[in-house]
């Protein structure tokens, strides 16, 4: 078997159009993700990277333009294997919101294993581990209301990894955190996509936060205007 | 200063102002908070019209059932406590959209807005609501009294016009009091305190308990005093008992889900009993007033099951003697329809709890579906959060029914009880699954991708 930069990108999408009811959110997107790359996704507010986002998750369908996933055409699988993907292959971490708020921080990072199949103790066992690797096994028994939002997003990203995705997808994850609690969350996720090998979709519209990607592209208009080379 | 220019009709404006630039939901509570309104005025109404009737009146119909004093005080009691579950559900009203409307009101704080002002925009905003519901209920129900009955008296108009304005006073009472958890500071930040330990309901409980014991003994020895004719101290006793049985159904109701909740968080194995159980556990109490309605439901159903097995049974060997059937089985079937009615209510109640508790978590819904966990868990978690509470709760309603049964069958000395009080307590449970299935077309609309969208 060949790696992912002998045979093209892991992830990558043509063409993409989406709109929301009267607004066209995406006019004919094109992007590219590689195996084990950190990518920034940059822009403006409402320029429609977070609908790219989705669309490149398979949380929507676009309305035109296609996105494939190791050669398989994401755009047409049915919603139920395309959630099945986001569970087993690609991780995802949003501002806020993703944690359940009644679950303890262990459980919430064993969720996505439980859903896997994994009993609950092996499961909680692993969670365990990552939350110790993203300096967050105190918060263990905590709620989500009951920690910081860095810490939060700790779990979170502890919980988006869990299941040894190939693809991370976070969008706008600093954005309710401070510049000290942000910089040591993307550390966190940069040093742990680096050394597992997961590509990263990072989308931000924050210079600092984008500064940790190896690539940058800004999208502008519902489409993505520029491309420039960061490391 | 002129009326146009005063406060409160400023406030009034601005909560007319807010309804109509409302959302589906909040249309959705409005129109469900004026259907009990509606509800709850036109029994109130039934109950004061029949209890201005003085002495004995011939009524022609229900086989003369109202026309004695005696058996029109069952009835208006019967009214009076067909308004429990009809409150019940007014009060699940309340919550609909409850988030959004704190952030609303949050808002109004920021542009300058008093505390106080809030408070009474949000009563307004009840109330109004209410005072349509009242409307509708008291022209009809005046329509259909001068038709039926050609003697209203003074007291009759003041009691319509007494429940037709305390409707929509009480409901704008109630909309301020569903704020009082809820602390809107100017910043727009909304705090919401932790979910209630349940020493609130405890508490209450247990002071209707001592009220019951301070008060039941005068009931005793008054109406040996007063030669068994009712005083005072019989309404207020039975009072007392009601309200001691449904703050106790309350506690007990919100007690079984925080147990259950405990007992199964530990236990789980899966992904949407651990979900259920959590929430279960985190705040036992929100489904707790629409659940103690199924339980005071249950019970009564499954009690008049067997008491109306023993009372039939009786009469018919009585019926040589010439008494009159119909008269008899037209207040067992009255009574029977008003529970059929209280248990459509409360199950509606708990349609719309069901409902109200996916629109509040629709944001997090939406981003679990997009981590990738299927919709059916989340489903199935939902409909755990009905079904493992309420499963030993309602064993529990349904024997205590048949012990009350039971107890009526050895007065009369009849030893047979019904096997179909026996399937009250499973047919309710089904009824309560149903309600909560209701809502699971809303849980599809609610993890719409739309949704990661907004904050």
């Amino acid at each position: 078997m060949t790696n992912g930069e002998t045979r093209g990108p892991l992830l990558a999408a043509t063409g993409l159009v989406k709109a929301h009811g009267r607004t066209q959110a995406l006019r004919g997107a094109d992007v590219e993700l590689r195996a084990g790359e950190i990518l920034a996704v940059t822009g403006p507010s409402g320029s429609g990277k977070s609908t790219l986002l989705h669309c490149l998750a398979g949380i929507v369908r676009p309305d035109a333009g296609s996105v494939t996933y190791d050669q398989q055409r994401l755009d047409r699988l049915p919603e139920k294997r395309r959630s099945e993907l986001r569970r087993t292959d690609f991780g995802v971490v949003f501002q806020f919101g993703q944690l359940i708020p009644e679950l303890t921080a262990l459980d919430n990072v064993a969720l996505p294993l439980m859903l896997s199949g994994a009993d609950r103790a092996e499961a909680r066992a692993r969670a365990g581990e990552w939350l110790e690797r993203f300096e967050a096994s105190g918060q263990a028994e905590r709620r989500p209301g009951e920690m910081s939002g860095g810490q939060a997003q700790r779990a979170a990203l502890a919980r988006a990894l869990v299941t040894g995705p190939k693809v991370v997808f976070a969008d706008e994850p600093t954005g309710a955190l401070d510049s000290l609690a942000s910089e040591q969350l993307m550390a966190a996720l940069a040093q742990t996509a680096r050394e597992s090998g997961t590509a990263v979709l990072l989308v931000t519209h924050d210079a600092q936060v984008a500064a940790y990607a190896d690539r940058e592209v800004e999208v502008r208009d519902g489409a993505v205007a520029a491309l420039e080379v960061t490391a | 200063m002129s009326a146009v220019g005063s406060p409160l009709f400023s406030e009034v404006r601005l909560a007319r102002q807010l309804l109509r630039g409302s959302d589906r939901r909040e249309r959705w509570r409005i129109a469900l908070t004026g259907a009990g309104a509606a509800l709850a005025t036109g029994f109130a109404l039934a109950a004061v019209t029949l209890a201005s009737v003085e002495g004995v009146y011939t009524v022609s119909v229900l086989h003369g059932l109202l026309s004695d004093p005696g058996t029109r005080s069952g009835v208006i009691a019967g009214l009076l406590l067909l308004l429990v579950p009809v409150l019940a559900f007014l009060g699940q009203c309340t919550r609909i959209g409850a988030v959004h409307r704190d952030r609303r009101l949050a808002g109004l704080r920021l542009a300058g807005a008093t505390p106080w002002q809030v408070r009474r925009v949000a009563a307004l905003e009840t109330g109004l609501a209410c005072l349509a519901g009242s409307v509708v209920a008291t022209t009809g129900s005046v329509v259909v009294l001068l038709r039926l009955w050609s003697g209203p008296n003074a007291t009759t108009w003041a009691g319509i016009a007494l429940v037709a304005v305390g409707v929509p006073v009480l409901g704008a009472a109630a909309g301020a009091l569903a704020l009082r958890r809820v602390v809107t500071s100017p910043l727009g930040r909304v705090r919401r305190v932790r979910p209630a330990a349940g020493r609130g309901p405890g508490l209450l409980f247990l002071a209707a308990l001592t009220l019951l014991a301070g008060v039941a003994p005068f009931a005793v020895t008054g109406g040996h005093r007063f030669g068994n004719r009712p005083h005072w101290e019989t309404p207020l006793t039975v009072f007392c008992l009601v309200l001691a049985l449904g703050t106790g159904a309350v506690w007990l109701a919100g007690a079984t889900s925080r147990g259950v909740g405990r007992l199964i968080a530990g236990r789980a194995r899966s992904a949407a009993p651990l979900i259920a159980a959590e929430r279960l556990r985190d705040d036992p109490w929100a489904p707790a007033r629409t659940h103690a309605a199924l339980l005071v439901v249950t019970v009564a159903a499954t009690a008049f099951l067997c008491i109306r097995h023993t009372f039939l049974a009786e009469l018919r060997s009585d019926e040589q003697t010439g008494a009159d059937v119909a008269y008899y089985t037209t207040g067992l079937d009255l009574t029977g329809a008003a529970l059929l009615v209280a248990l459509a209510i409360a199950l509606s109640g708990l349609a719309v709890g069901t409902a109200e508790s996916l629109t509040t978590r629709r944001r997090t819904l939406a981003a679990q579906v997009a981590a990738g966990v299927p919709r059916t868990v989340l489903s199935r978690a939902l409909l755990l959060e009905t079904a493992l509470p309420l499963a030993p709760a309602l064993l529990l309603a349904g024997a205590g029914g048949m012990v009350v049964g039971a107890w009526y069958a050895t007065l009369t000395g009849t030893a047979a009880l019904p096997w179909t009080a026996l399937l009250v307590a499973p047919a309710v449970y089904a009824s309560c699954l149903l309600a909560a299935a209701t809502a699971l077309p809303l849980l599809g609309r609610s993890v719409s991708p739309g949704e990661l969208r907004y904050a």
